[in-house]
């Protein structure tokens, strides 16, 4: 029942729809502006495109197009999809569960918020179900990681609940989607003080999660998948500075516990 | 000659923690990414950089005594049970080597904290852990007193 019902139709008569889409759009601005603001303050686009240069200059061949698009194929299959620079098996499966949770989670708040929010418009059950179970899986995996995989946790031998400002992206992640699914839970059972309550903290904690792009780790999901494609295309073209690995796919993953 | 981590390479996994010798590789509050605490106290012995499973970790010659442009880069592979070094000097040249580097297999030695606490006894004793029986001897040969 309540994976099947549509959170932003419930309160479309006290929050109207036209709303929900400008905050929507509004934190898609914060990420992109975010994601800028990072770059050029972290220095790492400059940075790319000098190492871009420095390898071009290096290279012992010519790539073709071709080979292009199979290496940034490789990547999106590879790094990207499954999550493949992980060693350690525990923190891959806990990082795709995040990703897939995100991604569901996300395209189905975007669909439901601009196309089923309307009066009298019925919401396939496809999209709320995605929805919650998005959520579950970023809580699963989310929570998996920051009490016992977090490197503070289990290298540093810190406290889970000693946060810096590395935990930014995590910490606003996982309390918002929990909010929201909190706030899910209210209005099908009709508490509804707490549905306004648990919506207001929902709504501060995802403002907060995509307006401090600047400040977290958000923008590794852009710039990660480009770096794991630029050191292929390095190993490809000859231009890397490491050396080649001895077998096929020798050390591009050695199995590791942590 | 310290080590330094490429920051869209480290995937803050922590083995470089876990491995230095000086504990001086740890992991950087604000971006979770590994970094060098202490970069006067780094004897360059390498072993974060072939711990490193993503090749992120390198180490950087100081400027007033190491030829600038030079690099010694190296690759770990557990399938082969090798290590690869890379070195490109400042003229150009580039050399690379392949070693083999195991007898036991990975995993196989035990870490200090697989081992009990020892006692007052072996704290207040000369030998190091693990001796004499490590050096498979039965014990330390002493000078004969005068």
């Amino acid at each position: 029942m309540m994976f099947g019902s549509n959170p932003f139709a419930l309160i479309a008569e006290d929050v109207p729809a036209v709303v929900m889409q400008g905050y929507v759009v509004l934190m898609a601005l914060l990420v992109a502006v975010g994601t800028l603001v990072d770059m050029l303050h972290k220095r790492s686009a400059e940075f790319f495109f000098l190492d871009w240069r420095r390898s071009r200059a290096a290279a012992r061949r010519v790539l073709g197009a071709g080979e292009r698009v199979a290496l940034a194929l490789r990547t999106l299959l590879y790094e990207v999809l499954s999550a493949g620079e992980f060693c350690n098996p525990a923190r891959r499966i806990s990082h795709l569960l995040m990703f897939y949770g995100f991604i569901f989670y996300v395209v189905a708040t975007v669909v439901m918020v601009f196309g089923y929010t309307a009066p009298m418009t019925a919401t396939p059950p496809l999209w709320p179900i995605l929805w919650h179970l998005g959520a579950l899986m970023v809580l699963v995996g989310g929570y998996w990681f920051f009490f016992f995989i977090r490197v503070d946790v289990a290298h540093e031998g810190r406290s889970p609940w000693r946060l810096r400002r590395a935990d930014l992206f995590i910490g606003t992640l996982l309390v918002s989607v929990t909010f929201a699914l909190i706030w899910a839970f209210m209005l099908l059972a009709r508490y509804t003080t707490a549905a306004w309550v648990f919506f207001a903290l929902y709504v501060l904690f995802t403002t907060l999660l995509f307006a401090s792009v600047p400040w977290s780790k958000f923008a590794h999901m852009f710039y990660k998948p480009v770096a794991a494609f630029q050191k292929r295309v390095q190993e490809a073209e000859g231009s890397s500075t490491l050396p080649q690995p001895t077998t096929s796919g020798g050390g591009r993953c050695p199995p590791s516990r942590t | 000659m310290p080590t330094f981590a490429y920051m869209t390479r480290c995937d803050g996994c922590g083995q470089c923690v876990d491995i230095c010798p000086s504990d001086i590789m740890h992991i950087d509050p604000t971006y979770r990414r590994a970094y060098n605490i202490e970069p006067n106290f780094c004897w360059e012995c390498y072993s974060c950089v072939k711990a490193c499973p993503q090749q992120a970790i390198d180490v950087r010659g100081y400027a007033d005594f190491a030829p600038l442009g030079h690099s010694v880069r190296v690759r770990r592979d557990e399938v082969s049970n090798t290590v690869s070094w890379k070195i490109r000097y400042r003229d150009g040249r580039l050399k690379e080597f392949t070693f083999p580097i195991r007898t036991t297999p990975w995993g196989s030695i035990k870490p200090p904290s697989a081992y009990p606490q020892p006692d007052q006894e072996a704290l207040d004793s000369p030998l190091l852990a693990h001796e004499p029986e490590a050096l498979m001897i039965e014990r330390l040969p002493v000078l004969p007193r005068a």
